[in-house]
């Protein structure tokens, strides 16, 4: 229990540490969102009007204290892009990219493990090398001509999924999923090559342990050994592996979302810091810091439950 | 006539605003129109602020124009003409605009518009608080007065030649009704063809009709403004048949779209006018011969066609070309890379001397382009040109706010009225003049232009303005890009949807075939 | 089962060498300026006689661009990866090898890099730093480092909860030999893996940078700067994508299979 405090405690430092970082960033970052509102037709005078009505005006330290302030008091701010409260937009897109996040990691899932699975069956034979070459051409090119390929293939010749567009879940769930599939298809294509791998080398190493030659001296069917005994000590790591790939998948979703106009928490991070609408930066920053942290919180936790030999502490 | 012929006879496109519609004429010219339908556009970019006032944007300001409705507007010469005014009056002294603004106008809350709804507007503009991007339009507005129901008096406190003519832009000159500002940025409200219903940032707007627009209500019962900013997921959606229309087809697939029988495809121009810039306070491009030289250096036609796929039409006079002031007697210099360079050593830059940074932005992808071909010359005339790619965030920073670069290009949307592109571009305290240019016979020019109320001796004065930049070589100006248009067969009434500002799209004449 | 590893081991090697090879030698026996020179008639040419490879939008030889991307491609993986381990590794073998406080604050430190957006370092190193090859490397180099101190420390901890380890321990070897002695080649199996995984993602790192304008300017080569370029026109030219896509693929089955090979040499437990 301690321990699980303790992690608390340091979550929490490190979302301090991630607000400092991210102001500082941010405040680096050359250009202003009052420029980017005006584009080319920004001259001085103009510029410093906006920026007045803007509120860019304050100290720094005034900004950096309102905003904590403000986090803590469920007060996130207005996006000064978009001109709406920053919470309306975060719970909106949030929603939106759980819906590709959890899908894609499904998918990944499903056709990772079997593979690996696969791979480590037949350990040094073809079919390992069809295995691990088949995932690893999945990271040999980038996302996004996966994407295309998708929209390509299951939008334009077959016409079974729409090309883009996000629908709200509140107002036709079968019609979010179908928007949903293509885009978490391609990214779980991407997590596979991972997973793959973890599945073939952590079942590798169960395979050669003395209970399975014990299942399989009891004359237990291979099928058996291999999916009820074998995977089932193998998959605590592979879970594990997958939650740790949400912050990867954070950076995937960008270039997602953006290819296939369904607008999330990816694409929101992108417009903002395209932007320079400094408020939802720094909350899209954090929110997602706290998602990534809180999974990897979990994953840790994880780890403690499953292999006992990790000493708390 | 076939485009290569328009591209050779450039007086041709100059006569009309439209080129290059390749439309099956007949479908449209003989059926009457028929309401109904919801027309799914997918837009190319993010709508932002749904404030008129503060959006600068001209992609916001695509889909706003369907909610609003301005005092004055311009037609396809871009003369100024009325607008929810009936008509209009300067004085003489050109210090007093008398509007008569149209009576029964209606606002998408059921309001009469009234001269009090004109005066909240302009002083909501005008007033820095409200951080309006064309503010500045409103300087010398002295006062505002109402003194019947549709009347407005505006007295000026200097002579603004340009003023009538800045109201028909963007975002300046739209009536909102009488303390509706809080809200505009939620429920933009106002007297166009469209209401507005609903906004889902980055993913759609949704419009309505107006039933008691002014000029008539819509054929449409709504517009689905789509947001699908990826060009080939745009495409892809109006070949499956999921959008009736796209604005923004890829410069490149544009012929490609023309050659599908089952498209229809239409471009203009002008969308835009690129040009090259080069930074007067670095020290080779403060000598003209260096400028011209860099001039000489270039074929516009070639670097058009390889960069714009040949989707636009090359100019050396920045002007509108269906403007009074596009001079025609400039011509673009022929490339010379031989003579560049004796030019260059006689100014003291050697072969191999000249290290050049372009800055080009990602923003514009065929700046990007462009830039890799002017490499290839350049190296033949001995400069060596490095590209440095920016976001468009850090171009206008380093580029446009802080003058930090060498040389770089950039283009302009709307830029129509002379005063506000050749004071503001050229003038030496103009307020987009990020080149450093100072030369004494433009300022003089632009100047008394800003008080020549007569438009003939306005024009006139304008050309003199492109000569004098095209001798000094300040800047490289290049073409004018094409605006482009995909849609299904049964969308009707395309020619009416571009505003002759060739940026602004409006939905109001457009139908559906059943 | 001994023979197919070693012939893995082998075409591996054999791959690699060769890819090594065309970045170095290729450079130099291509025409200089091949791999920019335009034209305007053959732009998206398909493979034919003519262009082997097709050419690019503004019709540049693939073939060339992708022999000069080699280099480019590789300088910017090996260094972006190899500077994520001299930063990384350290940090997680320090972290993981005496836990308790100096982990606990080490992996806030990596916690903290790992959940700041990697798009808004680059977008600010680019902006701050401008946009080159370096700073490309830079960018990539620090966003990989947390993930790979987060591995090695999860590696080290495991490794330092075994008996020979708490027996070195007892035996009053200093902890720095511990952990060059017998901490680091336990982990070095995971390294191995974790590097040839990641030098195919810094390739396309690459990709995504020249996206915001960071990474290789153009018109040079790199094989992550032609990804990029063909994302607009992958329906109508696919192989655009296609050539520098195989090229990176190739390097990646040719790192994995060496990788496969070293890593059974080098795992101590299997010997």
């Amino acid at each position: 229990m301690t321990y699980v405090i303790n992690r608390l405690l340091s979550v929490i430092l490190t979302l301090f540490l991630i607000t400092l970082v991210t102001f500082a960033v941010t405040n680096i970052l050359p250009g202003d969102v009052a420029m980017m509102i005006m584009g080319t037709q920004s001259n001085p005078a103009a510029l410093a009007g906006l920026r007045e009505s803007l509120g860019l005006n304050d100290p720094l330290l005034v900004q950096y204290a309102h905003w904590v302030t403000g986090l803590l008091t469920g007060d996130w701010g207005n996006s000064l892009i978009f001109k709406k409260p920053i919470v309306e937009l975060l719970i909106q897109k949030a929603v939106a990219s759980g819906i590709i996040v959890a899908m894609s990691m499904t998918i990944a899932l499903v056709l990772a493990v079997p593979l690996g699975v696969w791979a480590a069956v037949h350990r040094d034979r073809w079919q390992d090398t069809v295995s691990s070459s088949a995932s690893l051409l999945g990271v040999s090119l980038p996302d996004f001509f996966w994407g295309i390929v998708m929209i390509l293939v299951f939008a334009r010749a077959l016409g079974w999924f729409p090309s883009s567009g996000f629908v709200e879940p509140s107002q036709d769930l079968w019609g979010t999923l179908q928007h949903a599939f293509l885009p978490s298809l391609a990214l779980g294509l991407g997590l596979m090559a991972h997973l793959t791998r973890m599945t073939r080398s952590t079942m590798t190493g169960i395979l050669s342990q003395e209970f399975i030659r014990v299942a399989r001296a009891k004359g237990l069917a291979e099928r058996t050994v291999i999916w009820r005994y074998a995977l089932a000590n193998a998959i605590g790591p592979v879970i594990t592996i997958a939650g740790l790939q949400i912050g990867y998948l954070f950076g995937s979703i960008i270039v997602m979302e953006t290819l296939f106009g369904y607008t999330g928490m990816g694409w929101l991070t992108y417009q903002a810091l395209l932007n320079r609408d400094l408020p939802l930066i720094q909350d899209t920053v954090f929110l997602i810091a706290a998602v990534v942290m809180l999974t990897n919180l979990a994953v840790d936790l994880l780890y403690v439950l499953i292999d006992p030999r990790i000493r708390l502490g | 006539m076939k485009r290569r012929d328009f591209l050779r006879n450039s007086t041709a496109i100059l006569g009309s605003g439209f080129i290059g519609a390749s439309l099956p004429t007949a479908l449209w010219a003989e059926d009457a129109p028929v309401k109904g339908g919801t027309l799914i556009w997918g837009h190319s970019e993010t709508t932002q602020n749904l404030d008129m006032h503060q959006t600068g944007t001209a992609s916001s300001g695509r889909v706003l124009q369907n909610i609003h409705s301005s005092i004055v507007t311009v037609d396809k010469d871009l003369k100024v003409i009325p607008g929810l005014a009936e008509s209009f009056e300067v004085a003489a002294d050109g210090l007093t605009y008398t509007f008569k603004m149209r009576a029964n106008v209606k606002f998408h809350n059921g309001a009469v518009m009234t001269s009090a709804d004109v005066k909240y507007s302009f002083e909501r503009c005008k007033d820095p608080a409200t951080g309006a991007v064309n503010f500045e339009v409103f300087n010398n507005v002295a006062s505002i007065e109402t003194p019947d129901d549709l009347t407005v008096v505006i007295k000026m406190s200097a002579v603004n030649a340009p003023f009538l003519s800045r109201l028909a832009e963007n975002g300046a000159g739209v009536v909102m009704p009488k303390d509706s500002g809080p809200t505009q940025g939620t429920n933009p409200m106002g007297a166009g063809p469209f209401k507005f219903v609903s906004y889902e940032v980055g993913t759609v707007v949704k419009m309505a009709r107006h039933d008691d627009y002014w000029e008539g209500p819509a054929f449409l019962d709504a517009v689905e403004a789509r947001e699908i900013t990826e060009p080939t997921t745009r495409l892809t959606g109006l070949r499956t048949g999921e959008l009736h229309m796209i604005n923004d087809i890829p410069l490149d697939r544009v012929k490609e779209l023309q050659g599908d029988a089952t498209l229809q495809v239409k471009t203009w121009f002008p969308l835009n006018f690129d040009f090259i810039n080069l930074n007067h306070t670095f020290e080779p491009f403060q000598k003209p011969e260096v400028r011209i030289a860099f001039d000489m250096i270039i074929d516009k036609e070639a670097l058009m066609q390889g960069a714009l796929w040949g989707q636009g039409a090359t100019t050396a006079s920045p002007s509108f070309p269906t403007s009074a002031s596009y001079n025609h007697d400039l011509k673009q210099r022929p490339q010379d890379i031989e003579g560049a360079k004796k030019m260059l050593a006689a100014a003291g830059y050697p072969e191999g001397s000249l290290n050049i940074v372009f800055k080009a932005t990602t923003n514009y992808p065929y700046h990007v382009e462009a830039a890799q071909i002017l490499v290839e010359w350049f190296k033949a005339a001995g400069v060596n040109l490095t590209i440095e790619q920016l976001t468009w965030a850090d171009w206008l920073s380093q580029c446009w706010v802080n003058k930090d670069f060498q040389m770089t290009m950039i283009n302009f949307f709307t830029l129509w009225e002379p005063d506000f592109l050749y004071y503001s571009v050229w003038n030496s305290t103009g307020a987009f003049n990020f080149r450093a240019i100072k030369d004494k016979v433009i300022d003089d020019l632009t100047t008394k232009a800003r008080i020549t109320v007569d438009d003939a001796a306005r024009a006139d004065i304008y050309k003199q303005v492109q000569q004098q930049i095209w001798e000094q070589s300040h800047d490289i100006v290049l073409w004018f890009r094409n605006g482009t248009i995909g849609a299904q067969p049964k969308v009707m009434g395309l020619d009416t949807v571009v505003h002759p500002n060739g940026s602004n799209l409006n939905f109001h004449k457009v139908w559906l075939a059943a | 089962m001994k023979r197919f590893k070693t012939t893995k081991g082998l075409i591996g090697i054999v791959v690699l060498l060769a890819i090594a090879l065309v970045a170095i030698v290729g450079p130099m026996v291509i025409p200089p300026d091949a791999a920019t020179a335009m034209d305007m008639h053959a732009r998206r040419a398909p493979p034919s006689l003519a262009h082997v490879f097709g050419t690019d939008q503004l019709g540049r030889d693939l073939m060339y661009r992708v022999i000069l991307g080699a280099r480019t491609s590789l300088e910017i993986a090996v260094s972006a990866v190899v500077m994520s381990i001299v930063f990384g590794l350290p940090l997680g073998l320090i972290s993981g090898y005496f836990g308790g406080f100096v982990d606990n604050v080490l992996m806030r430190l990596v916690d903290t890099l790992l959940a700041f957006p990697a798009l808004l370092l680059a977008l600010t190193i680019s902006a701050v730093l401008g946009p080159n090859v370096q700073n490309t490397i830079i960018a990539i180099g620090i966003a990989f480092t947390p993930f790979l101190a987060r591995i090695i420390r999860g590696e080290a901890l495991k490794v330092t909860q075994m008996p020979y380890v708490e027996a070195a321990r007892a035996s009053g070897t200093t902890d720095g030999m511990i952990m060059v002695r017998h901490v680091l080649p336990n982990i070095r199996p995971a390294l191995i893996v974790q590097g040839t995984i990641s030098l195919a993602f810094a390739i396309l790192a690459e990709a995504g940078l020249s996206f915001l304008g960071l990474g290789t300017q153009p018109p040079a080569a790199s094989w992550g700067l032609m990804i990029q370029a063909s994302r607009d026109q992958l329906d109508i030219a696919p192989w655009t994508a296609v050539v520098p896509g195989l090229a990176v693929a190739l390097t990646v089955l040719g790192l994995n299979m060496l990788g496969d090979v070293l890593r059974d040499i080098l795992d101590p437990r299997s010997k």
